[in-house]
């Protein structure tokens, strides 16, 4: 048991470390703003938690990031340095809109789990490509998944603005999605999307899917050492492709999650970066699901905390983009995730 | 003349990619896949604002943007090469602080979060109208661009030059395709890897000047439009050859150039658009599919297998 | 015997890595103009006497005498400088480069102090290459060379420098027969042009035809220097492998065992690689129950592809594979593992494990089934625990809890987890690949007792080695394969290290 724990704090001690010192380089930033620094690092951190409301916007944020997160620890696990999370995401919210737009005609009971499956299908799509590209041909999957993510991107605004647009609103905004496919509200929090209890549950099962399941040690093993995976008989290629299918799968789930749930309409710009979010939360979580779902909760609290910030010291809220780049920029340092071959 | 105008914003369209692919290209030769050049650029885009608006010197403007760039690269380099961060990883780093940064300075210091439009801005140099006339075609198309235009035509002679004729460019290349070959001649491969992204820099602080100097005179966030991704796109494209580098560049420009007059027209520019990154995906796709189908085994012609073994093999294999 | 005609003498050199003692005290003098071959067994310190000569290891005791002067070699580039110049086994050529780029690179000439002056280097590497007779032509890029026209820009590198003694790290592992021949041609051109060498080899058919001299190393001890006009290939053999080596063995073991049924059967197996070569030709052989099957052979003819091949990783183009009389030639890498196979790759760092991932998951990973570790696809952590514990304690793998990363455990240990793995299933028909490499002799018996024991039980063993003393002392039956080819098959009563030895190098005229 103490071992357990003293695993467990070495384990956090490098990504704790990042944090603190980034919050630091941010606190140092914030005193040279205003005269209430203290002030201003409490709406940053704890403001989230001062009304229902803001409580509700916290889980919202918190949602999507949890399941990109997810999806990046499962090819990351399998060796995939995925980056298409935003892609992914897009993808999935793009699919889950035009189903529940085009066939609103149906009934709720076949029209929501029909926008939900072409949500993850959609995703899952973009992630199998970079896969099979990979396990195939060896092609770099930085470069696909990162020139895909510009692709979805294109393709969704071309969707948003001549297909599905909204001709009421301004914009590349779609058409609302019909009212009985919206995904019901966190249970006594008014405005919560209850997406956030899918992301806490897909945390539990993951983490079991990935270390206490003879499948997810295979995927480990095709992910640390790919020679040995099929050395000792595991059908690598498989594991890699279906890691893939699942992170993009979770991307697109965060994608439909999103639109049923919290925009409840597909806009261009509703993703803050979150592909790129997501992946910083899972490479500060070590790949682990549960530290993932901690990483995600935090970053949704300074993402959403900085807006309360701005408000009440004049602190600009782009202190956390411009504090996430140092902690991107500093969270491997010296610890060197992956071998890059070239 | 209406394809004159359209060669014209072509050049120009090409440009910033031009620069931001031959940016990627010195780092690729160096087996560096520079994600930050997106980053780079928007600093420099960035930087050359600030000062022009400041100063109301061009020069120093441009000067500033170029250093700007040259110190985030060096920022990437000392993560990586010094405290072996992950390439990609800091990378992106690169590009999420070098938005975060701007943002924040725009938020912050010039209280405009929308962007930074300065009133007056000092101009670049610009080719004079008529000087190129006895030049049919490509003289009317040049006139009246910016010198950082010419600049990035200039570049691409330049850095194969500096890649394939000096000693310089030759251990650059020796450290990015075989390190440990590179290293028993002596060579610090560390140290070529810093130049790379200084010049890598250097190239992406150009093109971000020219996208917010030379007509705009303003800054935005986001203004450089994942333009340093098609920049490496086009290197990608072109398995980091110099020459076969511009020319991708050229017809991504000449793509975004063409979705410019479809979008005035009506027409949905994003499939035109999304033609750099696809290509992207299918040229590397293919380099690796040709080398798939070049290493595959050989066929066994004459199957030896059916050849009797010799007697004394057959009187070993014998059980005892 | 330090004389004017001596450029290198080394005295009383020791090196330890950690506690392993790899070099405890080697002697060594060369003459300035001769080719004296440094000969040994696998782990006998020739690399590592290598690199201490080439700056890239320090020696923990004794002395360095260069022309009569001590010295201390402190990086590879001091090496250069002194003149000593190191010709390694794995090349450091950037393959897009010529020849003279590639001779030059790290110090290119130039012009106008900017450009790097491409004639004068073509000028300079065209008259290094008319000198040595080396027959290339300094403007072709080194990757459409042949492997030993790549090793003779290796050469033309060194020399470049003026390297005076020029050290060959067994320069003919990677050659073919004939290049073998041309580099042999190369050596005495160097010679007769006052060039010192110093060539590192294990194969005793290269040390009577090259050199003056020949220093047989053992265990890092220097055990004789000789002429080599005045000794055997038997006699370096002897040196070379030495008689207290077989320590354990079936050599010495009462032979009263009866072999069951043919478990594997090669039948004329053969696959080429992308350039065309053979790389393993008509291989037939069969394996039967209780019997430990040796394959002898010097590294890279053919022993990888054989073990990669059996195992299920590579398609053949030719011939069959049998288990128990089943035809398995189709069947996949998981299909031949519920067959029956056990194996150990001969690289457990690139096949063997994971070293990022615990001992516990690395010894269950194929037997999660067999052992009862899940339920219902669900890993049940308290056996894994209990089992992993069981098999620590019994194969007395050190250092080692359940929860710790494989990679932390030493080389031995690592192999011993390789081996309680695959050893758990009690498989019929065990595959062993260089099952000592890198261990110290009593890990190595450990690892002996077990392989014989298995075979005891019946098992059929399949036992690839380049350990010739290994080969010998385990087996029943030795085949030695050389080129691609299985050469010969012997009964382990005919077989001893001429014999086996004349063979791995490929001359069967010599043996009838």
């Amino acid at each position: 048991m103490r071992r357990a724990v003293v695993d467990l704090l070495k384990a956090i001690r490098a990504p704790v470390a990042a944090i603190a010192l980034t919050l630091a380089i941010g606190f140092v930033l914030v005193a040279a703003i205003t005269d209430e620094p203290v002030r201003a690092y409490r709406d940053l951190l704890f403001a989230n938690f001062d009304s229902l409301g803001n409580f509700a916007l916290f889980l919202n944020r918190a949602t999507p990031l949890t399941l990109i997160a997810l999806g990046v620890i499962f090819s990351f696990r399998a060796g995939v340095f995925n980056v298409g999370g935003e892609g992914q995401l897009y993808a999935g919210a793009i699919a889950a809109t035009v189903v529940g737009v085009f066939l609103s005609g149906l009934p709720a009971i076949v029209l929501f789990p029909l926008a939900v499956a072409a949500g993850i299908l959609a995703g899952a799509f973009l992630g199998w490509i970079p896969a099979v590209l990979k396990v195939r041909l060896a092609v770099d999957e930085v470069v696909t998944t990162l020139m895909l993510n510009i692709i979805v991107l294109l393709f969704t605004s071309y969707l948003a603005n001549q297909v599905i647009r909204d001709p009421t609103s301004y914009g590349a905004v779609s058409q609302m999605l019909p009212q009985k496919i919206w995904l019901p509200a966190f249970p006594g929090v008014p405005g919560a999307t209850s997406g956030i209890i899918v992301a806490v549950l897909l945390s539990i099962v993951s983490w079991v899917a990935l270390f206490r399941t003879e499948w997810g040690a295979q995927l480990r093993a095709s992910g640390t050492n790919l020679r040995f995976a099929r050395t000792i008989g595991v059908p690598a290629d498989r594991r890699i492709i279906t890691a893939m299918l699942l992170a993009g799968g979770f991307g697109g789930l965060a994608g439909t999650l999103y639109v049923l749930g919290i925009g409840h309409r597909f806009e261009q710009n509703f993703s803050p970066d979150y592909g790129l979010v997501g992946l910083t939360c899972a490479l500060l979580a070590r790949i682990h699901p549960i530290g993932a779902l901690a990483t995600a909760l935090f970053y949704a609290m300074i993402i959403n905390g900085a807006a309360y910030m701005q408000i009440s010291t004049d602190v600009p809220r782009s202190l956390v983009d411009l504090l996430t780049g140092l902690l991107v920029l500093l969270m491997t340092a010296r610890l060197g995730l992956r071998q890059r071959q070239g | 003349m209406a394809y004159i105008s359209f060669l014209a914003s072509v050049l120009e369209q090409s440009s910033p990619i031009m620069l931001a692919a031959l940016a990627a290209m010195i780092t690729l030769r160096a087996n560096i896949l520079n994600v930050a050049v997106e980053g780079m650029m928007l600093v420099g885009a960035f930087t050359a604002i600030a000062v022009g608006n400041a100063s109301g010197s061009a020069a120093l403007a441009l000067l500033c943007a170029l250093v700007a760039a040259i110190v985030m690269s060096q920022l990437l380099a000392l993560m990586t090469l010094r405290f072996s961060a992950d390439f990609i990883v800091a990378g992106l780093g690169i590009n999420l602080l070098a938005a975060g940064g701007s943002l924040f300075a725009l938020e912050w210091f010039y209280r405009s979060p929308g962007g930074l439009r300065p009133i007056t801005f000092p101009d670049l140099w610009h080719i004079p109208a008529g000087a190129l006339s006895w030049l049919p075609v490509l003289g009317p198309a040049l006139e009246g661009q910016s010198i950082i235009v010419v600049l990035s035509f200039l570049a691409v002679p330049a850095c194969f030059v500096f890649l394939y004729k000096t000693p310089t460019g030759y251990y650059l290349r020796a450290s990015g395709e075989d390190e440990h070959a590179a290293r028993s001649a002596g060579i610090d491969v560390a140290r070529m890897k810093a130049l790379a992204l200084a010049i890598s820099g250097l190239l992406a602080g150009l093109a971000g000047a020219q996208i917010s100097m030379d007509k705009l005179h303003f800054f935005l966030p986001e203004m450089t439009s994942g333009r340093g991704f098609i920049g490496l796109a086009a290197t990608l494209f072109s398995g980091g050859l110099p020459w076969t580098t511009a020319a991708a560049a050229v017809l991504f420009g000449f793509f975004g150039a063409l979705g410019d007059r479809l979008q005035a027209l009506d027409i949905p520019s994003q499939f035109v658009l999304m033609l750099p990154y696809l290509a992207a995906i299918l040229g590397l796709t293919f380099a690796r599919w040709r080398l798939h189908i070049r290493n595959r085994p050989a066929r066994i012609l004459k199957p030896q297998a059916t050849s009797e073994p010799s007697g004394s093999h057959r009187a070993d294999l014998e059980p005892s | 015997m330090t004389g004017p005609d001596e450029i290198l003498h080394l005295s009383a050199i020791a090196k330890t890595f950690g506690e392993k003692v790899a070099l405890r005290d080697v002697e060594l003098s060369v003459r300035r103009g001769e080719v004296h071959v440094i000969c040994g067994e696998n782990g006998a310190g020739k690399s590592t006497l290598m690199n201490i000569l080439a700056g890239i290891h320090q020696p923990s005791a004794g002395v360095i005498q260069l022309d009569g002067r001590k010295v201390e070699i402190a990086s590879p580039i001091v090496a250069s400088r002194l003149g000593i110049g190191m010709v390694h086994q794995h090349f450091t050529l950037v393959p897009s480069m010529t020849v003279a780029e590639n001779v030059f690179l790290g110090r290119h000439l130039t012009r106008l102090g900017i450009f790097s002056d491409r004639q004068a280097m073509i000028a300079q590497a065209a008259a290094l290459i008319e000198r040595y007779n080396f027959g290339l032509d300094p403007r072709t890029p080194v990757r459409e060379l042949s492997v030993g026209q790549r090793q003779r820009v290796e050469i033309l590198k060194a020399l470049a420098f003026d390297a005076k003694l020029l050290i060959l790290d067994e320069p003919t592992a990677v050659l073919t027969p004939p290049e073998v021949d041309e580099l042999i041609g190369v050596i005495d051109g160097l010679r007769s042009r006052g060039r010192t060498i110093l060539f590192i080899t294990h194969k005793l058919r290269e040390v009577k035809a090259v050199s003056d001299r020949v220093t047989v190393l053992r265990h890092g001890k220097t055990i004789s220097t000789h002429f080599t006009r005045d000794v055997s290939e038997a006699d370096i053999a002897r040196d070379m492998v030495g008689r207290d080596v077989f320590l354990v063995g079936r050599a010495g073991r009462p032979r009263t065992r009866a072999f069951g049924p043919t478990r594997l059967r090669l039948r004329h197996v053969a696959i080429t690689n992308a350039a065309g070569r053979r790389l393993l030709d008509d291989a037939s052989f069969e394996v039967r129950a209780g019997e430990i099957f040796g394959i002898a052979g010097v590294d890279g003819n053919g022993q990888t592809e054989l073990s990669e091949v059996i195992a299920g990783f590579t398609d053949i183009q030719a011939g069959s594979i049998e288990f128990d009389g089943r035809d398995v030639t189709a069947v996949g890498v998981p299909g031949r593992q519920k067959a029956g196979l056990g194996f150990v790759p001969e690289d457990r760092l690139d096949r063997g494990l994971s070293v990022t991932m615990s001992v516990g998951e690395n010894l269950a990973a194929t037997n999660y089934a067999l052992a009862g570790l899940t339920r219902h696809g669900f890993v049940r952590t308290d056996r894994v625990e209990a089992f992993t514990a069981g098999k620590i304690a019994e194969f007395d793998i050190r250092g080692a809890q359940p929860s710790t990363p494989a990679g932390s455990l030493s080389g031995g240990n690592m192999q011993k987890v390789v081996i309680a793995r695959e050893l758990n299933r009690d498989p019929p028909l065990l595959v062993v690949s260089q099952p000592t490499r890198g261990l110290d002799i009593g890990a190595a018996e450990f690892i002996y007792e077990r392989i014989m024991a298995a075979a005891d039980r019946g098992r059929a063993v399949l036992l690839i080695s380049s350990e010739l003393s290994e080969i010998l002392a385990l087996s029943d039956r030795i085949g030695v394969m050389y080129s691609g080819k299985l050469l010969r098959v012997l009964e382990r009563s005919a077989a001893d290290e001429v014999t086996i030895g004349a063979l791995m190098n490929g001359s069967v005229g010599a043996v009838n």
